[in-house]
């Protein structure tokens, strides 16, 4: 066993023998082991860290998932909440815990750029933990505790330099961006030396259940087998999981999820619709058109490019103009570029938007705050403009908003306009309790996406039901969508656990 | 510690460094620092070197600390220090720093005949850390009798119950020592490094057969790789850093006692 000490006492006791230097104060040295014996570290086990922190009451789950991290999972861990129930305090408890036990000095953390402030906040009022944003040349060897973007930390020349640092400890926070194992940011953070690791993210699964694979292989490689073995025994067919309950159980090793109705706290509960549009007559045609595009022209072939104007055609004649006109482009004989023009001349002598006013309707109806996501820019200035002609205000949200823009949007939201229209990427670090109708006026492809849209507004602090309204029209992709999505939910439920409800129990009748 | 152990301990720092309290409740103080505990606490070398180089006055920094903001108005300005806020952790390093070193006397009555004899002994207080992903601490105050070498186990804990001057009473006869103090600081360290021996190590073994399960784990992961990636090594450094059991002996202070 190896015995460390330092004879830093011993030289000074020295000086004080040889060189006759004034003895200390005895009072102050009877404090000082007072001091020491308060603060001593009794036990293996247990959490010492909320009595450092008197200002703080963590919730009941979240103290349990420190303690389960620390001494089960030997501080390597997912930390899976569902979204709204304090993964930021669960990973600050455990990264105090750590930093008073003296066994982490160094820390990184990864966040999205667009959450850096509130970590280096958090960490600094809530933990005493004096972290500093990553901004262009800072030092990183002279700090201790560093929050940095993904996108930073995996490029030279930063990537290198935090190679170089001897970190204790890496937290990475909306771990779900490194489900893709081919990309630069999973490469670059399996070469970072994990000694303690969380990852933060709600959804562990968005598409498939390789990307939990992947993800825990960062972790732990190994703990679910290497990749050959994983697919033999996980994989048949991308869907079909055979041994659901042994995989669950090793992933429960390495991964701890609450859900909001296991945390004891009283949630206010989601109120699901999926509410079925039936496009007008005009408004089918046109969808009609689209879909026979293909057999007209080479250019209109691909399935990527059919399939956003389809999607692009259930959320707005907007949208789907600025896609058409640019394909157009690239149409070459006149009767490709006949066939397209009639469809935009058709396209663009549309009056009614069914989507639209079926928004409207139910905007009305809640007579309250209402967000908005859509998946298109031009849908969002087109439902802004629309709703403004009917009288109701609205403002915009973007992800590339910077913090003051995002902040002040808010702001008006809150205090002045009824309806916050957001696009995908407004989606993540916002938070919106005061406001309880959303509606996904497009569906993602990705159910961990409505998940995270949900999550706005359906968390600590919320104090009404909340309605969630996924609007999707009939006999066209939407349904796919929709039927897309259960298979996933599915397979997210099997591996991961169970999900708050993000599509209504209704499912089967769509 | 509770709000007013903090605010008992922050009274006495505060007397013993010769800094005045202007005034305060039991819930809040306004201290004028010394220069001295300025340099020590207010983090300003640059400042402190620009009034030295210029000869200016010395203006150390009268300094409100709330201990209880519950019971005070809420437009009372001043920092607020609790168990765990960044402050108090700094005063106790301050205080630890301060107190490090002593040579105590005990105190003789005056109306004896005899001269009373006082023994030297050397006392050292431990704090023992064992390490591996885990960690627990221990406290041992040992004290050496410097004319017998006889050890004795929570020294500190019988000083208590004495009344100690940093001053030796004229009357009192001081025997020289046999053991030279720094003789005995190296028993001293040899002797609680047997305790640390004769005690229960199965945390060390439960780290290591964490660790050997993790390790496994791990090669499952590489099996048939011939040329493994740098990061099986990185991997299994982790490892080796988060397990690897290691014990540390830390000196909290000591000093020299004269003791009848």
């Amino acid at each position: 066993m190896i015995i460390e000490r330092s004879s830093d006492w011993k030289e000074g006791f020295i000086n004080k023998l040889e060189n006759q230097e004034p003895w200390d104060n005895w009072t102050l040295y009877n404090m000082s082991y007072e001091v020491v014996k308060a603060n001593l570290i009794e036990e293996f086990s247990g959490l010492q860290s909320p009595k450092y922190l008197p200002n703080l009451t963590p919730l009941a789950h979240q103290l349990e998932v420190a303690e389960t991290v620390i001494s089960r999972m030997n501080g390597k861990a997912i930390l899976a909440d569902e979204v709204g129930l304090g993964k930021t305090i669960e990973a600050g408890l455990i990264l105090k815990e750590y930093l008073i036990r003296g066994l982490v000095k160094k820390v990184l953390i990864l966040a999205p750029a667009s959450l850096i402030n509130q970590w280096v906040e958090e960490l600094h009022y809530k933990f005493y933990i004096p972290a500093i944003a990553f901004k262009k040349n800072t030092p990183i060897d002279y700090y201790d505790v560093v929050v940095m973007s993904m996108d930073t930390a995996k490029k030279s020349p930063h990537k290198e330099l935090i190679y170089a640092q001897n970190y204790d400890m890496i937290i990475i926070d909306e771990a779900h961006k490194l489900k893709n194992h081919k990309t630069k940011i999973y490469e670059f953070v399996q070469g970072l030396k994990k000694k303690f690791c969380l990852l933060l993210t709600a959804t562990p699964v968005q598409n498939n259940v390789f990307e939990l694979f992947y993800l825990i292989s960062l972790l732990k490689p190994g703990h679910l087998g290497n990749y050959e073995t994983f697919q033999s025994s996980f994989s048949a067919s991308k869907h079909s999981l055979e041994h659901d309950e042994y995989l669950r159980e090793l992933v429960n090793q390495v991964m701890v999820r609450n859900r909001r109705e296991e945390t004891g706290i009283e949630w206010t509960s989601r109120r699901v619709q999926t509410i079925p549009i039936e496009f007008t007559k005009e408004e089918r045609e046109v969808y009609e058109l689209i879909l026979e595009l293909k057999n007209v022209s080479s250019v209109f072939s691909g399935a990527f490019s059919m399939i956003t104007l389809q999607k692009e055609m259930c959320s707005s004649k907007e949208a789907t103009y600025l896609t058409l006109t640019k394909m157009r482009q690239n149409c070459t004989t006149q009767a490709e570029i006949d066939f397209v023009d009639g469809i935009i001349q058709k396209l663009m002598a549309l009056e009614t938007n069914s989507k639209a006013e079926k928004a409207y309707e139910i905007i009305s109806e809640a007579n309250d705050k209402v967000i908005i996501f859509t998946e298109y820019k031009a849908s969002q200035v087109y439902l802004q403009w629309y709703l403004n002609s009917k009288g109701i205000t609205s403002v915009p949200f973007n992800g590339q908003f910077n913090k003051s823009k995002r902040e002040y949007m808010k702001h008006l939201f809150k205090e002045k306009f009824q309806v916050l229209i957001a696009t995908e990427s407004g989606g993540e670090g916002i938070n919106l309790q005061f406001c309880h109708h959303v509606i996904n006026y497009d569906l993602p492809w990705n159910p961990m996406k409505l998940e995270q849209r949900i999550g706005r507004v359906h968390r600590l602090g919320q104090e009404h039901d909340v309605h969630i309204y996924n609007l999707a029209i009939e006999n066209t992709i939407e349904k796919d969508i929709l039927e897309l999505l259960y298979v996933k939910l599915d397979v997210f439920e099997k591996v991961v656990g169970e999900l708050d409800d993000i599509l209504s129990t209704l499912k089967k009748t769509i | 510690m509770y709000p007013h152990q903090v605010h008992d301990y922050l009274q006495k720092f505060f007397k013993e460094n010769n800094c005045e309290i202007v005034h305060g409740n039991e819930h809040y103080m306004t201290v004028q620092l010394t220069v001295d505990m300025d340099k020590k606490i207010m983090n300003r070398p640059f400042h402190w070197q620009y009034i030295e180089n210029t000869n200016g006055i010395p203006d150390p920094v009268q300094l409100t600390l709330i201990t209880d903001q519950t019971k005070l108005s809420k437009n009372m300005k001043g920092e607020v220090v609790h168990f765990g806020s960044p402050r108090l952790n700094q005063l106790f390093q301050t205080t630890n720093k301060l107190g490090a070193y002593v040579q105590m006397y005990e105190r003789v009555s005056n109306n004896l005949e005899t001269r009373p004899i006082l023994t030297p002994w050397l006392g050292v207080n431990y704090k023992v850390s064992y390490y591996c992903d885990r960690t627990k601490e221990m406290l041992y105050s040992l004290g050496i009798n410097l004319m017998t070498g006889e050890v004795i186990n929570s020294f500190q804990e019988s000083l208590v119950t004495k009344e100690l001057d940093a001053q030796k009473s004229e009357r009192a006869f001081l025997l020289p020592y046999i053991i030279k103090p720094l003789r005995a600081l190296d028993r001293l360290d040899a002797v609680i490094e047997n305790i640390i021996q004769q005690e229960d190590h199965a945390w060390a073994e439960e780290a290591k057969s964490r660790w050997q399960k993790d390790q496994a784990i791990l090669e499952h992961f590489y099996e048939g790789v011939e040329d493994k990636p740098e990061c099986y090594e990185m991997e299994k450094r982790a490892m080796e850093e988060q397990y690897e059991a290691r014990i540390k002996i830390d000196v909290v202070n000591g000093g020299l006692f004269y003791m009848k």
